[in-house]
């Protein structure tokens, strides 16, 4: 990344060659403080982990990061468009743009919702856009959409914070967009999304892998952090329960819970996370719940191949950004594609998330391949497969020495009265050198992300 | 405006008041018995822990100090400083980043010394001393007298009337506690009937302060 166009970045070593590299100790120390956990269950037991981070930022240019922030911003509307529509008069599938047996067999599409308008419209109200720098074209390529409960815009929180701190001489020197904004955003999408009521973040819990992820935000928001049994429904309406016994009416949620676990009543009855009578409360126009339910339709990977066609068809506009290169093995042509190509593609399972089912057709033996294959012959709906994309390295500070790392960018977008890109996101980077894959679930730790002018 | 708040979190902060309040009265009555040990009375500590239902046995001023401070019974300091940064992750939406984060420097200070090869020393009572200090500090300089400030104050002023009451110390200091408490509770609870304590014994003091809380919190 490091390069002779890029003065922003050689701005930031040279104030880098002048800190005490004694400082990133306290660096270490004060982020301790923060207790940053990625909390696990490993067998049967629960594990607390400090989620691993470099001190080293990835750096976009202002210029740069204004072409990704249009792109983005013109995705998510048309993800928006494509979510109203599909559960309201489907369009798109009348149309033959998408086609209705995806629709159908995606898990996340809830067809017990269709009709159903949530408030203002508004479906997609947080959104974390996964891309990643390709080196071939020096352009970046989206490699998936996270329309449900996308997580880890607190960790950069964190980490700018402590930066700021530890290392005021960046941040007095170089023009680096601030960023403590991000939940404004969000109790501003909160806020105009709202049915009625107070705003909470709806958390399962102590336990879960993300609970200071939870705490942190609805801290900053401003909103009441709630477990379900602390919300209860009464006459379709959703209430907080106030240790005094009072109740107050609840007018939107923030929920950290997939769909699933959202209502008992509704969805699985065996959940203990959720809410009974939420989805009452939410269809009745009540409350707000975000991000809408049914969601995961747009999250499906086999889904994200039509994003391009979407944005044709709802804005009539060329998408700014690019989906990495993807066959969709349910059409004939790329499905023979695929099979004479499977040895160098990315095959993903389209239903999975966090780094789970996906398979690098390079590191696979024959045997393997043919097993893939003859897998994908019998559920092609279930997979997609990409071309490998090389993306850019990031240096990384590890054990005291400057390491080169595959890193990707999760970028998050909030709905409401208008779309806005937060200048900043989260990058994360592999532990391991060469290794793809990046997910805090696969063992990947993170970076500040700095745009700069 | 009335500061909401869940049962879950009153309750969370209730007892981190309770649990760092015990750690800090604790690490004074065992540098206390440490300093008795050393040439005035060697079973200062067998003594101190009586009050605790507990069998100290130790062998010198500094194996006490382990012995108290991370030996195998109830009092074990590092379990109560676990226990005092769970309430806090729990309820670190009222609490702010600053006594929060010296929570979890806390529960470092002990996990580190538990795992250490060296005994504990003098220094680490210090240490430790300092750092509650400063989150005590942290939390006063955030209230407000909100609500979630006077669960803290609550479960410190009950865990104090507790230990004192345990440690057989003076009944009229204990009563004077109760009128803070009473006081508290009359802000949180509404219309709360309180009581004139004069003449009541230990055990009954207790247990009105636990029919309290329950007035207090409706889950």
């Amino acid at each position: 990344m490091l390069d002779k166009s890029n003065d922003i970045q050689s701005k930031f070593w040279e104030i880098f060659s002048k800190q005490d590299r004694k400082k990133v100790e306290e660096f270490k120390t004060y982020m301790d403080k923060f207790a940053i956990n990625f909390n696990l269950y490993q067998d049967g037991n629960f594990i607390e982990q400090s989620l691993p981070f470099d001190i080293i930022p990835r750096i976009i240019s202002k210029q740069e990061f204004s072409k990704m922030e249009k792109g983005l911003i013109q995705r998510i509307i048309a993800l928006n468009l494509f979510l109203e529509d599909l559960y309201t008069d489907a369009k798109i599938v009348k149309a033959g743009i998408v086609p209705e047996e995806f629709v159908l067999e995606a898990k996340g599409y809830l067809k017990e919702f269709a009709g159903f308008s949530p408030s203002k419209k508004i479906r997609t109200h947080i959104n974390g856009i996964d891309l990643v720098k390709d080196t071939k074209n020096d352009e970046w390529v989206i490699l998936e959409d996270n329309l449900r409960v996308p997580s880890g815009a607190s960790y950069p929180l964190s980490i700018r914070d402590t930066y700021r701190k530890i290392y005021p001489d960046f941040f007095e020197q170089l023009k680096i967009e601030p960023i403590k904004q991000y939940p404004s955003y969000i109790a501003d999408s909160m806020n105009y999304v709202n049915c009625g009521g107070i705003n909470v973040v709806l958390t399962p819990g102590r336990f879960n892998s993300a609970y200071y992820e939870h705490s942190y935000l609805a801290e900053k928001i401003g909103a009441q952090l709630v477990r379900a049994n602390e919300l209860c429904v009464i006459d379709k309406k959703l209430y907080f329960k106030n240790y005094n016994g009072k109740k107050i009416r609840v007018g939107s949620v923030y929920r950290r819970l997939d769909d699933d676990f959202l209502d008992p009543t509704f969805f699985n009855p065996e959940s203990l996370i959720g809410v009974p009578g939420i989805i009452d409360a939410y269809l009745s126009g009540n409350v707000a719940i975000m991000n809408a339910i049914g969601n995961g339709v747009a999250d499906d990977k086999g889904i994200y191949y039509f994003v391009p066609k979407m944005i044709k068809y709802y804005l009539n506009e060329e998408p700014i950004l690019q989906n990495a290169p993807t066959y969709l093995p349910y059409f004939k042509e790329d499905m023979e594609y695929i099979f004479n190509n499977i040895h160098k593609l990315v095959i993903k399972d389209v239903a999975e998330a966090g780094g789970y089912g996906v398979s690098f057709g390079h590191s696979m033996s024959k045997v393997q391949l043919e097993d893939m294959k003859t897998i994908i012959k019998a559920n092609p709906r279930r997979f997609i497969a990409q071309e490998l994309i090389e993306f850019y390295d990031e240096k990384c500070y590890l054990n005291n020495e400057l390491k080169q790392r595959k890193a990707d960018f999760r970028a998050y977008v909030v709905m409401g009265e208008d779309v806005k890109v937060w200048q900043c996101g989260l990058t994360r980077y592999a532990l391991e050198a060469g290794n793809y894959l990046v997910n805090s679930s696969q063992g990947g730790g993170f970076k500040d992300t700095w745009v700069m002018e | 405006m009335e500061e909401l708040l869940t049962a879950n979190s009153a309750t969370s902060l209730y007892w981190l008041g309770r649990y760092l309040e015990r750690v800090e009265a604790t690490l004074m009555e065992v540098s206390i018995a440490y300093d008795n040990i050393i040439d005035v009375d060697a079973n200062a500590g067998v003594n101190l822990y009586k009050n605790f239902d507990i069998d100290l046995k130790y062998s010198g001023a500094l194996n006490f100090l382990n012995e108290a401070l991370l030996g195998e019974h109830n009092s074990n300091l590092k379990n109560i400083v676990v226990q005092t940064r769970e309430n806090a992750i729990i309820s670190r939406t009222q609490l702010g980043e600053d006594s929060f984060g010296e929570i979890i420097e806390l529960h470092k200070l002990f996990k580190n010394v538990s795992y250490a090869t060296s005994s504990i020393d003098y220094k680490f009572i210090d240490i430790a001393l300092s750092l509650i200090s400063e989150i005590w500090g942290s939390l006063e300089k955030r209230q407000q007298r909100k609500q979630s400030n006077y669960f803290i104050i609550l479960g410190k002023l009950v865990e104090e009337v507790d230990f004192h009451l345990r440690l057989n110390k003076d009944k009229q200091s204990a009563l004077i506690i109760m009128d803070e408490i009473d006081t508290i509770v009359e802000i949180l609870a509404n219309g709360a009937e309180t009581k004139e304590y004069k003449d009541i014994d230990k055990f009954e003091i207790l247990d009105s302060v636990n029919k309290k809380i329950d007035l207090i919190i409706i889950d």
